[in-house]
């Protein structure tokens, strides 16, 4: 009877520290994945498998935005979405590690990095299950405003999702210091995520851009330009067209 | 003060109280870069240590009057806990503020940034004297009793810290009407 479940492939499990397996975890069990982070465990081997997740994923995101301008615009923006994930856990997992030590709780930079990495991995892996609805608006021509809300609201729910694997993660530990660790945290990751975000932009533009920037040059505020797009997808328009070709 | 008084997991004083000596002087040196202006490299530090030498003996004054102090010894060492606390916090702070301010073209933006992270750390600062003084209060001398916290010693804690955070303020926004003009 056991040669005959192994016969139709019944195997023991796979070893949860490979990058396939921790990524299904990830997906699946993300308690289980947030209990190794906090025993430490394998912190090497989940950091390394969250970056790579992260830089595949969000180059397919990345592609999927620059494919509504089409050519040079898709490697542009599949180099530039994974510098924002990983700059963004660079610059705030210390954060949340320090303003943690300050109120007693313990410091341990490295699980932090990695909840801080895995977290941001998780939005990546919801945002690269988003991409067929990236290509389906081009598809069906949705509007370049329609497209950046569409945009907005897809990376606002994956990184809803990726606080809330934060959250979850430091309501488990005991001790003191972990309510305001969460709230820098989450302070710190939107405000330098948007900023990370806004400073590599553009990821997506408009079919008849003429010329393809790598980086645009710094202008305005991110508040400025969420309310500018809104007003634009109303149809208020501060300018009299957008940018021609020759 | 909080009620909570078991100690908290410490961490090593001399590494700490140096982050808190060189975290006001990057700040400064972040504001003094996109202002371009030296004067934010010795006026950051200035007032944040400035105000805490001005203002720390009338805490202990006061709540030594009040019943409430812990010995002095206690009093000193809770302020270098809470001062390594606030260099802390301000380390890790420090990076993203400067990505802020450094990839924004509004010198408000950099102000701003620089603000959020002195006063976060600073608030954090207080948050840690406040537990570490109820800490120090537990049999303060060998078969003292407890020195409980009362509405009178939070409230003392409570008006000294307004008044610091006023003071640091208007020397702070003196500091930011400089930069910003």
């Amino acid at each position: 009877m056991i040669g005959a479940l192994d016969s139709v492939g019944f195997h023991a499990p796979a070893r949860v520290d490979r990058p396939p397996a921790l990524i299904d975890q990830l997906l699946r069990d993300r308690d289980a994945i947030v209990a190794r982070i906090a025993a430490g465990k394998d912190l090497m081997a989940i950091t390394r498998t969250m970056v790579v997740t992260i830089a595949i994923t969000m180059a397919i995101v990345g592609a999927a935005l620059g494919s509504y301008r089409g050519g040079i615009q898709i490697g542009y923006a599949a180099i530039k979405l994974p510098l924002v994930l990983i700059g963004t856990a660079a610059l705030s997992a210390p954060a949340l590690t320090a303003i943690g030590a300050a109120l007693g709780r313990r410091s341990r930079l490295t699980a932090d990095l990695a909840l801080v990495i895995t977290s941001l991995a998780y939005g990546a892996l919801l945002l690269v299950a988003c991409t067929p609805l990236i290509l389906l608006g081009r598809a069906i021509d949705l509007s370049y405003h329609q497209m950046i809300l569409s945009t907005v609201m897809m990376f606002s729910v994956a990184g809803i999702a990726s606080l809330r694997l934060v959250t979850r993660a430091l309501s488990a530990e005991t001790g003191p210091g972990r309510g305001s660790a969460v709230l820098g945290l989450c302070v710190v990751f939107a405000l330098v995520g948007g900023q990370l975000a806004w400073s590599l932009r553009p990821y997506l533009l408009r079919p008849r851009t003429p010329e393809v920037p790598f980086l645009r040059e710094t202008e305005g505020s991110l508040a400025d330009a969420i309310s500018g797009a809104i007003r634009s997808a109303r149809g208020i328009y501060t300018r009299d067209s957008a940018p021609l070709g020759d | 003060m909080s009620a909570i008084a078991e100690p908290l997991p410490s961490y090593p004083r001399g590494p700490a109280l140096a982050l808190a000596a060189l975290g006001p002087v990057a700040i400064g040196a972040i504001m003094a870069v996109r202002a371009e202006i030296a004067s934010p490299l010795i006026a950051v530090p200035a007032v944040v240590f400035g105000v805490v030498a001005a203002t720390s003996p009338a805490l202990y004054i006061a709540t030594a009057v009040t019943g409430a102090a812990p010995p002095l010894g206690a009093v000193v060492r809770a302020f270098s806990v809470a001062l390594g606390a606030f260099g802390i916090a301000l380390a890790g702070l420090l990076l993203p503020a400067a990505f802020l301010a450094l990839s924004s073209t509004d010198p408000l933006m950099t102000f701003l940034a620089a603000t959020a992270a002195v006063g976060a750390a600073a608030f954090l600062g207080l948050r840690r004297l406040a537990h570490e003084l109820v800490s120090a209060g537990k049999e303060p001398y060998p078969g003292a009793t407890d020195i409980k916290p009362s509405l009178t010693s939070s409230t003392v804690f409570f008006v000294w810290s307004a008044a610091t955070i006023g003071i640091a303020g208007r020397l702070w926004w003196d500091l930011a009407k400089e930069v910003l003009s």
